[in-house]
């Protein structure tokens, strides 16, 4: 009856695949304008998913837990800094020789001990959440400067590699694995369980969602350690992967996965959005920046990378604002 | 009409119940029974203190004084939670709905786990919305839903936690002919298995319709419970309206034919090609139901809100007014609704609220003049006698009267020639009412006009020249205060089409 | 109040002054401890280094003050800064020192402007969506930084004249009194000064803190909310295109990720200052004791001894500190962010959780 009137083409496509319509037909005409640079593997479905998966697997798993975050309406700008100092934990710990499963759950008890921290400021304390967990971030930051001098620390044992690399079935490396099984856990989690299904009610509608007998502070803290564990999941993973743990990294990490998760269709609101909607998110912002470069249409395509990343992060949030905008009654 | 039969002892028992906020007693030593299987209405003008008892009962807010029993138990202090676990639900005007989650999430909000996960909740969703008879789709996300359907999730709510008693606030208010129709039904249907329904409504009709019961309150007491079949529509409307006049109001203003205002075929998304006009030296009173569209049309006169159409002519001459710098440039002034949200900057110092719409003419080059603000500030503080240590003190330790009285002598500074004030004395005490009654009295009589929004009847009828009703978003009739009756122009905001 | 007949007029003045801005309890605080623990704090040498760190951080944070205190947030300052250093290095020798400046800030200040064009053009009337907007731009503003130089870094020489304004920004210093006084260090005061006149007394200035307390009242009243949005992006820019041109003084180089780091700092300089993140409440002279606090942190750590990591995260944890003492000091809200509004959803967005 009183459905509000959406325009055609986003009630069908809905915003994200519009997205990907758009970028799908960019790069069937960049293919058709036959550039002689153009390297024809490119199109090879295999090599395309393979070095897909393989540049954003990294961020999918921040992307799960910044999702749980984002759905019960905080945000976790930490997580640049939780990846960083896991991994340089875990690759320090093992050249220590400490056995690697015992290094790895050190650093997931860091994470969590930090999202724990997170969650006591931002939710018991409420403060503002974006200042808070951007404070821990450089506070982290700070921890793995000191422990590595700032210098990147790589392992001596070059069994560390396999926790990332190692391929499981002959070609699948176990970073795909543990990405897939963290995509499928968020997923579980949030569409299946009572923890998941409050956070929608609690992002969707604080007040509502209190009144009606949810914990909304415990179930919110737990979002941040959450997040704080997947980040230290990542940071182990990608330090093994490259055999690198540098405190560098995760600089401009945390933003990117939020707006790369805005634009999958997860709300910094609250209330929306999920692990698939996230996946798909990072996958777009990927796939876009990666088809450039594969492009390898001149140097000059690596900067527009940067440049297109921000256009396309500009382009639909300013796109929801004005949507909403349209929407309200007051001039 | 059923026949009114009652089961021996009442579901709900409310005695002497009371409850005051700062400044205003809204519930006056309150008794009311509601029996089992009965469909009990409640009628009263706005602030008759309707929703403040419904708020107590659900558990939002807590009773000063007084007894409630509820299926024989005593309630002291109850919590939304708690009640609705007890069998009293209680459905709001504005939905209480997580719009971002589906039907069936939201009938089991927060039970997810005890309902047996995803299809447990979906399963027993179907059963409920079945047993009403609504069609809708347990996955559908709740904002997609009409109001209609939305009321349907939430009578499904209620049944989920076996409710005896479902309290249903203005129900109809977005509801379609038939949407009220099938509405009706369900409520027959549920009063058949010997459930309690509380009906808030404005719409006489629906009271007479299928109520059984109805209790009139105004003022915050229960002026009388009676059978529906008892009691005649003009009486209904007396006894909601009548009243000992305790205020005492200044004389009207005379006033001059000419219209200093006139507006054409203002069109919003509620209102429906309204026409009017104000003329020189004239108080104008709009009258109408909270939701009628009073407030909705002023700030659409005023550039606040986005029209579809709008013709306003100030003085004889035609005028664009796309926004509020628009409106203040062509002499129209607001006193907003809400105080707080909108007419005031809590944080900041007396001096700078009373300059807020004066700053342009405060400055020269862009810089400001200070002197002029602290000239200004005291000029307003005493014309308008503001109660205040000093022109610097923070605005939000004022009394409601004398920070309503600050945003009035902001409006002053500007020298309108049109001045809409919107409920300028909700929350404000008696003195500082009358007060500002004075000022209006000698911003006519400088030479200004006023349109005048209120939900207390006898201020507007007696300190208005003119009175227009407005109900559904239209203006249905026109009144001299001095002839008609309240009763008269109360019935004219009553008659829905 | 306590009634202390004997407390004279001046004591209870300053009393006041210090609760009302705490900042300098902090200042004073820190002041005294180090020079107990290190003497060496307090001798004119150390002040002298002191005043020399007045440089691009300060330019940054003074500018976003202004957008803090409307309520908004502009991070895209890294990326002004990175290409407004390119490209001001890159032109000295085309067309010479004083327009290559003149360019410099030109740019910063178009940045600004697009930025508060494409908030309105939004509706954005969010802190969050700002936050946005102005992240995506801070990228696009980076990679027009890297496009330019085509990823290189530019070494600015000073063939072209012999006197440099360079060098002067960087090393130079005015006479006055006692002391040799560093140029930057007199022209943060210029800024200061002129940005606190613009807050303090005029219409601008007012509007500002005026958006930041409740724009809709504002804008009901009249108050040119739209007009103030624009000025305090342009302000940001140009600030941010000050800060660049005392950088590339400083370091004598301009790279195109120059400007990153310093995002970060600004925020936390406004916000130990004790201006609020809601908006409404906030003062540029706030923000410069902020950041005269963080200098001399460094500088006490320095001077201990401690690494520059652990300064580093000291940066993280005061950040944390100072919204948390604010919260517990202002009247319930100066360290919360303006809440976000919730959207209105396309109806097929939502499903559970997919």
């Amino acid at each position: 009856m009183t459905t509000t009137s959406v325009p055609i083409v986003r009630r069908v496509l809905g915003l994200q695949k519009a997205f990907l319509a758009i970028v799908l037909t960019v790069l069937a005409m960049a293919l058709l304008n036959l550039l002689p640079a153009t390297r024809n593997d490119f199109f090879s479905g295999y090599n395309l998913v393979e070095s897909l998966l393989k540049s954003n697997s990294i961020y999918v798993i921040l992307a799960m837990g910044e999702t749980v975050v984002l759905v019960a309406g905080g945000v976790d700008l930490s997580i640049g800094g939780v990846m960083s100092l896991a991994g340089i934990i875990a690759i320090q710990q093992v050249n220590a020789g400490t056995p690697a499963p015992v290094a790895i759950a050190a650093c997931l008890i860091v994470g969590a001990v930090v999202g724990a921290v997170n969650a006591f400021f931002s939710v018991y304390q409420r403060l503002e959440p974006f200042i808070v967990t951007l404070g821990m971030g450089i506070i982290l930051t700070g921890v793995g400067q000191q422990l590595t001098n700032a210098n990147p620390v790589s392992s001596a044992d070059p069994a560390f590699l396999n926790i990332a690399n190692f391929p499981i079935f002959g070609f699948l490396p176990t970073l795909v694995v543990v990405t897939v099984l963290t995509v499928a856990g968020v997923y579980f989690v949030l569409r299946n369980t009572s923890f998941g299904r409050n956070c929608y009610a609690i992002g969707g509608d604080y007040e509502v969602a209190k009144y009606s007998g949810i914990d909304v502070l415990r179930t919110k803290a737990t979002t941040y350690v959450v997040s704080g564990v997947t980040a230290a999941i990542a940071g182990v993973m990608l330090s093994s992967q490259l055999n690198a743990g540098n405190s560098i990294f995760g600089d401009q990490t945390a933003l990117y996965v939020v707006c790369a998760v805005v634009v999958g269709g997860t709300s910094v609101a609250g209330g929306v959005g999920g692990a698939i909607k996230s996946l798909i998110g990072i996958m777009l912002l990927g796939l876009a920046t990666n088809a450039l470069v594969m492009l390898k249409v001149d140097s000059l395509v690596l900067y527009l990378t940067q440049a297109l990343t921000g256009l396309i992060i500009v382009s639909i949030l300013w796109l929801d604002s004005y949507g909403r905008k349209r929407r309200r009654e007051d001039v | 009409m059923a026949d009114v039969e009652q089961a021996s002892q009442p579901l709900l028992s409310v005695r002497d119940v009371s409850k005051a906020f700062p400044g205003v007693l809204a519930l006056d030593h309150i008794s009311l029974d509601v029996y089992p299987g009965i469909v009990h209405g409640i009628v009263g003008e706005n602030g008759a203190g309707k929703s403040t008892l419904m708020k107590i009962l659900s558990g939002v807010y807590a009773k000063d004084s007084g007894t409630i029993v509820f299926d024989g138990q005593a309630i002291e202090r109850t919590t939304p939670v708690l009640s609705m676990k007890m069998g009293l639900s209680i459905i709001y005007q504005e939905l209480n709905l997580v719009n971002t989650m589906s039907v069936g999430e939201n009938i089991f909000l927060g039970r997810f786990g005890e309902t047996g996960g995803r299809r447990g909740v979906h399963a027993k969703a179907r059963e409920l919305l079945d047993r009403i008879g609504c069609k809708v789709d347990t996955h559908r996300p709740v904002s997609e839903l009409s109001v209609s359907d939305k009321q349907m999730v939430e009578i499904a709510k209620a049944l989920s936690f076996n409710s005896k008693l479902i309290i249903m606030d203005e129900p109809s208010s977005s509801l379609t002919e038939d949407e009220v129709r099938s509405l009706v039904g369900i409520i027959k249907d549920l009063k058949s298995k010997g459930i309690g329904i509380i009906y808030i409504s404005h719409k006489l009709d629906e009271i007479f319709g299928f109520c059984d019961v109805v209790t009139v309150m105004r003022d915050g007491r229960v002026i009388a419970t009676n059978a529906v079949s008892a009691v005649s529509r003009g009486e209904m409307i007396l006894m909601m309206v009548g009243r000992t006049i305790d205020n005492e109001f200044p004389p009207r203003p005379d006033c001059v034919e000419e219209p200093i205002l006139e507006v054409k075929n203002l069109t919003t998304r509620k209102l429906h090609s309204v026409s009017f006009n104000l003329r020189r030296g004239e108080i104008l009173g709009l009258v109408g139901l909270v939701g009628a569209g009073r407030t909705e049309l002023v700030r659409a006169l005023f550039g606040a809100d986005k029209v579809g159409r709008k013709t306003v002519l100030v003085d004889g001459k035609p005028v664009k007014i796309g926004g509020p710098i628009d409106a203040i440039g062509h002499g129209l002034a607001m006193v907003p609704e809400d105080r707080k949200a909108q007419g005031l900057l809590l944080k900041f110092s007396v001096e700078w609220n009373i300059s807020l719409a004066s700053l342009a003419a405060m400055s020269h080059f862009g810089l400001l003049d200070d002197s002029l603000e602290a000239s200004m500030c005291e000029r307003q503080i005493r014309a308008l006698n503001i109660r205040t240590p000093s022109g610097k003190t923070r605005i939000e330790s004022l009394s409601g009267g004398n920070q309503q009285k600050a945003v009035v002598g902001r409006w002053l500074e500007t020298k309108p020639k049109i001045l809409i004030m919107d409920e300028p004395t909700r929350g404000i005490d008696v003195g500082a009412k009358y007060e500002i009654y004075l000022l209006m009295k000698r911003v006519v009589e400088d030479g200004g006009s006023i349109i005048l929004i209120s939900s207390e009847l006898p201020e507007v009828l007696h300190m208005s020249n003119r009175v227009y009703t407005l109900c559904e978003g239209r203006i249905n009739g026109e009144f001299d205060p001095a002839q008609a009756t309240a009763t008269e122009i109360m019935a004219k905001a009553f008659e829905f089409a | 109040m306590r009634r202390q007949p004997s407390l004279r007029a001046p004591t209870r003045l300053i009393g006041r002054f210090l609760a009302r801005n705490p900042i300098f309890v902090g200042i004073l605080g820190l002041v005294v401890v180090t020079t107990i623990v290190e003497p060496q704090f307090a001798t004119a040498g150390n002040f002298h280094n002191i005043i020399r760190q007045f440089g691009t951080l300060i330019f940054v944070s003074l500018g976003m003050t202004f957008v803090i205190m409307a309520g908004f947030l502009d991070l895209s300052v890294g990326g002004i800064i990175s290409l407004v250093a390119v490209v001001t290095a890159t032109q000295i020798d085309a067309i010479g020192q004083g327009p290559a400046i003149a360019l410099g800030l030109l740019i910063g200040l178009a940045c600004g402007v697009l930025n508060s064009t494409l908030i309105l053009k939004a509706g954005a009337t969010t802190q969050a969506e700002s936050l946005f907007i102005t992240f995506g731009m801070s990228l696009v503003y980076g990679a027009a930084a890297l496009i330019f130089t085509q990823g290189g870094t530019t070494y600015l020489s000073y063939s072209v004249s012999s006197i440099s304004i360079f060098d002067a920004i960087n090393s130079g210093s005015i006479p006055l009194v006692f002391f040799s006084v560093p140029v930057s260090f007199v022209l943060f005061v210029v800024c200061a000064a002129l940005l606190l006149v613009v807050e303090r007394r005029t219409y601008m200035g007012r509007a500002v803190l005026l958006t930041g307390a409740n724009k809709t009242a504002s804008r009901l009243a009249g108050v040119r909310v739209d007009r103030s949005i624009v000025m305090i992006y342009a302000v940001s820019g140009l600030m941010s295109a000050v800060a660049s041109i005392v950088l590339i003084s400083q370091v004598t180089l301009a790279s195109p990720v120059i400007g990153q780091p310093y995002l970060l700092q600004a925020i936390l300089a406004v916000v130990v200052g004790g201006t609020a993140l809601v908006g409404g409440r906030g003062s540029v002279l706030w923000t410069a004791f902020g950041a005269l606090l963080l200098i001399l942190l460094n500088n006490c750590l320095d001077l201990l001894g401690v690494s520059t990591y652990i300064e580093f995260m000291f940066r993280g944890a005061i950040l944390i500190l100072a919204i948390w003492l604010d919260s517990r000091r202002a009247e319930g809200g100066a360290a919360r962010m303006a809440p976000v509004e919730a959207p209105t959803i396309a109806e097929h967005d939502l499903v559970e959780g997919a």
